[in-house]
C-alpha cells in the first residue's frame, strides 16, 4: 500500500512511519469505544498517513463530518474531534458539546489540533465555557505529509493568501516546525538556500529553532545535502501557464486532491461491467488514486501530453506481446511461469485501459479550438509579443462571458509577462471586468493586486525580457517527445522557478545575480554546522540531494520538471519536492477569488 | 478603505448611501478608477430600480453585461441601446451580446435588422 514511498531516495516511509505511531499513541490515550468528528479539510490528508482499518484496530466505531447542531447520534464512551486550530471551528465544537450534553449518558470529549494547539482557540472554548469538558486536549503534529516517493505536502489550503495577501505567517512558522520535524528524522541539512521574503523568514526561525534545541543534536546522518527555499510570489508566471504534462494536465481539467482524481463516469462504464461488480452506479463519478505506486503512470504522468499516446501504444504491444508468449509455452514450467505472472499482467492490462481512457478524454479538450487559443495566446506572453497592448482575445473572451477565472489567468499573465500593465490598459480589462462580472469584483481586482499578480506598470523599463533571456525560459525547439531540457513541460516555456534550482545546482547563483535581483525578495545562503564526525563521505559519482520547498505551492509540471532533472545523467543531483500546497492557475486565482469577507 | 464596499448587503438604499460613503473614502485615498466604478455602479443600481418598478423585470444586482443580456431578450432594445451609451460599453462587447442574446431566443428578424 505504501511501497511506492520507499522507492525514492530518500526513504519518505520513516516519515509516515512516525506520524501514524503519534496517533496511535493519542488514540490510546482515550480508551474505549471513540467516534471521530472531522474538520473536513482533515479527511484528504488523514487517509495519506492512516486508512480506516488502522482507526479501527483502535476501537473507531464512528466517524463524522463537523457541522452545526446536533452530532449524529453514536454509541461510544468517546467523542473525539480532529480539527485546525480556528476560531470560527471552536463556535461549532462548543454547539456540538453543548447540545450533546442536554441529550442523555455523559461522553468523554477529547480534542485533536492538527498540526498545533492554540491559545486563542482554548480560550475561545473557555468564553463559550466548554473547555471544562474536554479531558484531553493535544495537538498532532502533522505538516509535511508523504505524497509520493518524491513528494511532501502540507496541505494547507490558505497559505498563498495568508503569506502574500493578509502577511499572517502562522503557515510559515509550521513550515518551519515541519522542516524541524524532517531533521530530526533525516540529520541535519547542513546548506540552506532560499529567495523571497518567506524564504528568509523561515530559514531564520530554523536557525533560531535550532539554537534552542542546541544540547540535543542528532546523531543522524544528514540524507539532504541542502535545502532551497522558493517564494512562491518570485515566479508567479508559472502557475498562470497552462500545464502540459500528462498529470499537470489531469489536474487543470479535473483537479487531483490528496493524490485522487474524480472523473466522469462514461469512460469507463463498459470496462465496469466485464471487471469488478458493479457496486457503485456508473453515474457516480469514477475515483481514481494517482501515485508512481501504479507502474505504468509512474512512467507517463510527467511526459508532455504530446508524448503520453506514443508511450501508451507501446506498453500496449508490449502487453499483448506478453499475452501473446503463452502459445510459445511449451513445457509445464513455462507455462507455470506464465500463470505466476498473469496477476501483474492483468493488472498492467487494466492499468492501461484506465489511462487510455483518461488520455481520450483530455484529447478531446486539447484538440478543441478554445484550449488552442489560450494556449497562443500564452505562448504569445511569454514570448512578449504585444504585451503592452489589450489583447483581442482576452476581450473577446470577455465579451463571451467565459469563465472569470480564465480571465483572471490570463489578464495576470499578460501583466506579470509585461511587468505590469499600461495604466490605460489596465484601467480598460480593470473596467470591462467589472461591467462584464459585476461591481463586486472589485474587491477580487484589488486582491490580485495585493499579491502581485496584476499592477500598474511604475517604470518604464521592463525586467521580464532580461530574465526570459538569461535564465533561458523560452526554448524554441522543445522536444515533447524526447526531452532535453525542462521546457518541455511547458512545450517550451521553463519554468522559472525550476530554472533556479538547476542554475543553483550547477554553476551557482553568483552566475546570475543580475537576474535574482530583479525577483522580489532577498537571495540567501545559510550552513548549519554539523556535530563532528557526520560529515559525510561522498563516493565518487555520488548524487547530492537536494530538498526544494515552494512556499505558497508547485505545480505538477514544476515537479515533473524537477523529476526530469534528477534523472539527468550529468545533472549530479536528486531532488525531493516538498510545498504549503499542490496548486494549478485555476486554484491559485480562485483561493483569491473567493477570499473576500 | 475598501472594506466598505463589503458592507453592500444591505437594503438598496442603505446600500447607495454605503456606496457613497465607498466613493468619498475612494477619493480621499485618491483611488480614481474604484471612486468611479463605484459611482458607474451606483448608477446601474438606480437604473435597474427604476426598470424593476416599471416593467417588473428583476434586475438589480445583476452586473452591467449581465442587465444588457437581460434586456436584450426581453425585447426592451431601446433601454438596452440607452446603457450602452451611458456606459460606453465597447462595440464589440455589445455585438458580441446582442448576437448571442438574439440567437439564443431565435429573433432571426430582430438579426437582420441589425
Amino acid at each position: 500500500m505504501s511501497a511506492h514511498l520507499s522507492y525514492g531516495r530518500v526513504n519518505l516511509n520513516i516519515l509516515r512511519e512516525a506520524a501514524r505511531k503519534d496517533l496511535r499513541e493519542f488514540l490510546d490515550k482515550c480508551a474505549g469505544s471513540k467516534a471521530i468528528v472531522w474538520d473536513e479539510h482533515l479527511t484528504g490528508p488523514f487517509g495519506l498517513i492512516a486508512q480506516y482499518s488502522l482507526l479501527k484496530e483502535h476501537e473507531v466505531e464512528k466517524m463524522f463530518t463537523l457541522k452545526g447542531g446536533r452530532l449524529p447520534p453514536a454509541d461510544v464512551k468517546n467523542i473525539i474531534f480532529f480539527v485546525r486550530p480556528k476560531l470560527e471551528l471552536m463556535d461549532i465544537i462548543a454547539d456540538n458539546v453543548i447540545s450533546e450534553d442536554k441529550m442523555h449518558s455523559p461522553r468523554d470529549f477529547h480534542i485533536l489540533f492538527v498540526p498545533r494547539r492554540s491559545m486563542l482557540c482554548e480560550q475561545r472554548l473557555k468564553e463559550q465555557g466548554v473547555l471544562g469538558s474536554f479531558i484531553n486536549i493535544d495537538e498532532y503534529i502533522l505538516d509535511l505529509i508523504p505524497y509520493d516517493g518524491d513528494l511532501l505536502s502540507m496541505e494547507s489550503e490558505g497559505a498563498f493568501r495568508e503569506c502574500y495577501l493578509e502577511n499572517d505567517q502562522t503557515s510559515l512558522y509550521h513550515t518551519a516546525k515541519g522542516l524541524m520535524t524532517l531533521q530530526a528524522l533525516y540529520g541535519t541539512i547542513p546548506q540552506i538556500f532560499g529567495k523571497g521574503e518567506c524564504a528568509r523568514h523561515v530559514a531564520n526561525m530554523m536557525l533560531r529553532m535550532k539554537r534552542e534545541f542546541a544540547g540535543s543534536q542528532t546523531q543522524i546522518l544528514p540524507v539532504f545535502d541542502s535545502l532551497l527555499l522558493l517564494d512562491r510570489n518570485v515566479d508567479l508566471l508559472t502557475p498562470l501557464a497552462t500545464q502540459l504534462t500528462y498529470e499537470g494536465l489531469i489536474d487543470e481539467v479535473y483537479g487531483i486532491t490528496n493524490g485522487y482524481v474524480k472523473l466522469p463516469p462514461e469512460k469507463f462504464a463498459a470496462q465496469k461491467k466485464q471487471g469488478e461488480a458493479s457496486k457503485d452506479l456508473p453515474t457516480e463519478p469514477k475515483k481514481m488514486q494517482l501515485n508512481s505506486a501504479e507502474e505504468l503512470y509512474a512512467e507517463i504522468r510527467d511526459k508532455n501530453f504530446n508524448g503520453v499516446g506514443a508511450a501508451l501504444s507501446k506498453k500496449a504491444k508490449i502487453i499483448s506481446a506478453a499475452f501473446e508468449e503463452r502459445h510459445n509455452a511449451k513445457t509445464v514450467g513455462e507455462i507455470k511461469q506464465f500463470v505466476s505472472q498473469l496477476p501483474h499482467m492483468q493488472a498492467a492490462r487494466s492499468s492501461l485501459a484506465n489511462h487510455t481512457s483518461i488520455a481520450e478524454l483530455i484529447k478531446d479538450i486539447t484538440t478543441s479550438e478554445a484550449f488552442f487559443d489560450n494556449l497562443t495566446v500564452e505562448q504569445e506572453f511569454m514570448t512578449g509579443v504585444d504585451t503592452d497592448k489589450v489583447n483581442t482575445y482576452i476581450e473577446d473572451c470577455i465579451a463571451q462571458k467565459d469563465p472569470l477565472i480564465k480571465i483572471l489567468r490570463l489578464v495576470s499573465m499578460q501583466s506579470v509577462c509585461n511587468n505590469g500593465l499600461k495604466q490605460k490598459v489596465f484601467d480598460y480589462y480593470r473596467k470591462e471586468i467589472l461591467q462584464t462580472y459585476g461591481y463586486e469584483h472589485l474587491l477580487t481586482l484589488n486582491n490580485l493586486e495585493k499579491t502581485g499578480l496584476l499592477k500598474l506598470q511604475t517604470s518604464t523599463r521592463n525586467n521580464y525580457p532580461t530574465i526570459r533571456k538569461t535564465l533561458k525560459l523560452w526554448m524554441e525547439d522543445a522536444n515533447e517527445q524526447n526531452p532535453n531540457d525542462i521546457s518541455y513541460v511547458y512545450s517550451g516555456y521553463a519554468p522559472l522557478s525550476i530554472r533556479l534550482a538547476q542554475v543553483l545546482a550547477r554553476p551557482g547563483w553568483r552566475s546570475i545575480e543580475e537576474v535574482l535581483k530583479m525577483l522580489p525578495g532577498p537571495h540567501f545562503e545559510e550552513r548549519q554546522q554539523l556535530p563532528a564526525g557526520l560529515h559525510k563521505k561522498r563516493q565518487q559519482g555520488e548524487n547530492r540531494t537536494t530538498l526544494v520547498f515552494f512556499l505558497g505551492g508547485v505545480t505538477y509540471a514544476e515537479i515533473a520538471a524537477l523529476r526530469f532533472l534528477s534523472q539527468m545523467e550529468d545533472g549530479g543531483t536528486e531532488y525531493i519536492v516538498a510545498t504549503t500546497k499542490l496548486i494549478n492557475g485555476a486554484g491559485e486565482a480562485e483561493i483569491i477569488l473567493f477570499s473576500q469577507q | 478603505f475598501y472594506v466598505r464596499a463589503s458592507y453592500k448587503e444591505s437594503k438598496l438604499e442603505a446600500r447607495l448611501s454605503l456606496l457613497q460613503s465607498a466613493v468619498d473614502e475612494y477619493n480621499k485615498a485618491k483611488n480614481e478608477f474604484a471612486a468611479k466604478a463605484t459611482e458607474e455602479e451606483m448608477k446601474l443600481l438606480r437604473f435597474q430600480r427604476r426598470l424593476d418598478e416599471e416593467k417588473g423585470e428583476a434586475l438589480l444586482g445583476l452586473s452591467l453585461h449581465d442587465t444588457l443580456h437581460a434586456l436584450l431578450s426581453a425585447n426592451y432594445h431601446k433601454q438596452a441601446e440607452q446603457l450602452y451609451r451611458d456606459f460606453r460599453v465597447p462595440d464589440k462587447r455589445y455585438w458580441w451580446l446582442k448576437l448571442t442574446a438574439l440567437a439564443e431566443k431565435e429573433d432571426w428578424e430582430e438579426l437582420e435588422k441589425f
